[in-house]
């Protein structure tokens, strides 16, 4: 692979034992410049080792991972200036202020003329210019870690689960910060396993399951080639309705709002489950047919007997 | 982190932010600086009282004639004692007992009579007798005793009339005459700067490995060395500074004269290298900061009362002298004393090649070990 290579990140072959065991298992994918890529996973898959090998943290057992053209095993002080890193739970010096800490990582890659606020006004942290570290809230502190992330220009930023362990409004305006990011044409390599997260920010998605890539392609194609099911919600106050479903060996289950949601195959099966419940004499205020969601899809592809167990969990509420 | 490459520009960083948050942090000036000039006031004042010690002394006089109150004036002349009579109808042990007094002398009744019998028959053979009542159980009682004795003999020597037959001259093997608090200070100083380089760069570096600070700086251009290097440099401010503020109190409080001298600068560089240089193996070996920190401890205890900061190691017992003459900070003690109080600039390089070599080891297998929380850094 050259300098020049139209890949910002090639990953062929990789594979990370500890102990015998494969936290990353013969992995392969490439990252175009300027794109959006999420590596999304459940706890323990390998989401992290894989980034912490491409950001130079960790040596491979085996395979190749070229950044920029760069192979980070043998060029890894030509590549670490050109890239950020947020890390999985980003911490800093508790009683540097937000501007010293943007100033202190700038020396760190000698910058010479930072632009200090104008990172600060990207993640909306101008006004905390003058607070400690510790007292940040948790969202203002990864926001300031994306800042640190970018003070050196970086061709490529990592974002190792950036919004782990935020509230909704935190996560929210986290996701702004890296649209914001995204439309300046930065690559971006996002770890998550906030579905709605991957579904709004990336291009391209690889679900990882045990160390292995399970599926890759835009949200949109993941969907597409994994929707094999229908999702129908009924909502209902009539308790018949369960039954009449049920009877008919498919498997409801109750969602969060007490809705009944069925996974049936076939479009037929939508009207003959509708005709079934009328000649029942039952009786429903609402229906909503669609396609599985990015997450519903991502359970599928991890763990299908997690999705069948919470189902059982949903039916017997 | 990378290992060869050294950047000022880095190191320089690295020195700002620890200095910044370390004056943010009150209680650290507070155990940086001010502890250690409490120590010395603390030390230094009981240590000036011993210098200049005037013993209180109760006598009851049982004899209440001429030559008794002779002896107790005699006592007094010694300037060694604040004497204060006890009554004759006391009893001296229950006195003691009931005032906590360690020392009570009586002079027994027919003192004179005995006295003059002895002198005129010019019989000394069978001295009269002094009963010192006494509490073993006090710390300094003993040497009260000692001084005591030495005025008795001094007395009778007088008394006698004959002067001594042998002699002595104390001649100091040093240039002037220096107070116990002028060989306490660079105890102090190596004591201190030991204690802040160790526990300084324990309980940072393991707050920094734990909250994953380390882990980011290694996707930064930051080596190995020059986090070492910046750990040191920062320790060695913050020595210098606390030094000499030991110094300034010590000078304005107690007028302590040392030399200060380029040794000194390169002891309190030394004890910061070795001991930084341990602290950073320390973090890395330990891994949690619990851990990391009594593994400090158990370090620091040893050196701190078996180096010589406190009490002369010729005081241990031999097997301690020993194990005293392989801990590090015995050699900062020596080689400080050496240079600002003896000046002996063959001692001060002895002490000062040991403990350069074990910061050189120390550094070196830092360095080797240093991780920057990842496997490879």
């Amino acid at each position: 692979m050259t300098k020049n290579s139209k890949y910002a990140i090639e990953v062929n072959n990789l594979t990370k034992r500890y102990k015998g065991l494969s936290a990353v298992d013969n992995i392969s994918f490439t990252v175009e410049r300027g794109e959006v890529f999420a590596l999304l996973g459940p706890n323990g898959a390998g989401k992290t080792t894989t980034v912490e090998i491409l950001n130079t943290i960790r040596k491979p057992t085996s395979g190749k991972v070229f950044l920029l053209g760069m192979d980070v095993t043998e060029k890894k002080y030509d590549i670490i200036p050109r890239i950020g890193v947020l890390p999985q739970g980003f911490s800093s010096f508790d009683r540097i202020t937000v501007k010293e800490t943007l100033q202190y990582y700038s020396r760190l890659f000698c910058r010479r003329k930072p632009d200090i606020q104008g990172l600060m006004a990207l993640v909306n942290l101008k006004d905390k210019a003058a607070v400690q570290y510790k007292n940040l809230s948790g969202g203002l502190k990864q926001r300031l870690g994306i800042a640190v992330a970018l003070v050196n220009d970086p061709e490529i930023v990592f974002l190792d689960e950036p919004t782990t362990g935020l509230d909704p409004l935190a996560r929210r305006a986290m996701w702004e910060v890296l649209l914001d990011l995204k439309k300046k044409g930065k690559t971006l390599f996002l770890t998550t396993h906030y579905m709605e997260e991957a579904e709004l920010l990336a291009d391209t998605v690889a679900i990882v399951k045990k160390g292995k890539i399970s599926a890759m392609g835009s949200p949109g194609e993941l969907i597409e080639n994994n929707a094999d099911y229908l999702v129908v919600m009924l909502k209902s106050v009539d308790e018949t309705v369960f039954d009449i479903v049920k009877k008919m060996g498919f498997a409801p289950g109750y969602d969060s709002h007490g809705d009944i949601k069925v996974r049936l195959t076939h479009a037929d099966d939508v009207r003959r489950m509708l005709n079934a419940v009328r000649e029942g004499g039952a009786s429903f205020t609402g229906l909503n047919v669609r396609k599985p969601n990015l997450e519903e899809v991502f359970l599928k592809l991890t763990d299908d007997s997690l999705m069948e167990k919470s189902a059982g969990i949903e039916a017997a509420q | 982190m990378n290992l060869h490459i050294i950047h000022a520009n880095i190191i320089r960083a690295n020195i700002i932010v620890s200095i910044k948050s370390f004056y943010r942090e009150k209680t650290v000036v507070f155990f940086r600086i001010a502890f250690p000039v409490i120590l010395i006031l603390v030390f230094g004042t009981i240590f000036m009282e011993r210098d200049n010690e005037i013993f209180a002394l109760r006598i009851q006089d049982l004899d209440q004639t001429t030559s008794s109150e002779q002896l107790v004036a005699a006592i007094g002349l010694s300037r060694r004692f604040n004497i204060t009579q006890v009554s004759p109808e006391a009893d001296a042990k229950q006195y003691a007992r009931d005032n906590k007094l360690n020392l009570i002398v009586i002079i027994p009744k027919n003192f004179e009579m005995s006295l003059i019998e002895k002198m005129t028959a010019d019989n000394f053979e069978t001295p009269v007798t002094l009963t010192k009542i006494y509490d073993p159980g006090s710390f300094g009682v003993t040497t009260k005793i000692g001084v005591l004795d030495m005025v008795l003999a001094k007395i009778n020597q007088e008394m006698s009339g004959k002067p001594p037959l042998i002699a002595s001259e104390p001649v100091s093997i040093l240039k002037k005459k220096y107070r116990f608090i002028e060989f306490f200070v660079p105890g102090i100083i190596a004591m201190a700067v030991m204690t802040a380089s160790l526990f300084g760069t324990v309980n940072v570096n393991a707050e920094l490995l734990q909250k994953g600070v380390i882990r980011k700086l290694s996707t930064t251009p930051i080596t190995r060395i020059d986090w070492i290097l910046s750990n040191i440099l920062y320790q060695f401010i913050l020595a210098v500074v606390s030094t000499a503020v030991m110094l300034l109190v010590s000078y304005a409080v107690f007028k302590v004269s040392l030399e200060i001298n380029a040794w000194l600068v390169v002891f309190v560089a030394l004890d910061v290298f070795a001991f930084v240089g341990l602290g950073m193996i320390l973090t890395r070996v330990a891994r949690e900061a619990e851990s990391a920190s009594a593994a400090a401890d158990a370090l620091m205890f040893p050196m701190m009362f078996l180096s010589g900061t406190f009490f002369p190691v010729e005081m241990m017992p031999e097997f301690l002298q020993a194990f005293a003459r392989i801990l590090p900070l015995y050699y900062v003690n020596e080689g400080l004393r050496a240079a600002m109080i003896a000046v002996d600039h063959t001692a001060a390089l002895k002490s000062a090649l040991i403990i350069g070599a074990f910061a050189a080891v120390v550094f070196v297998f830092g360095i080797m070990i240093t991780k920057s929380g990842g496997e490879t850094a």
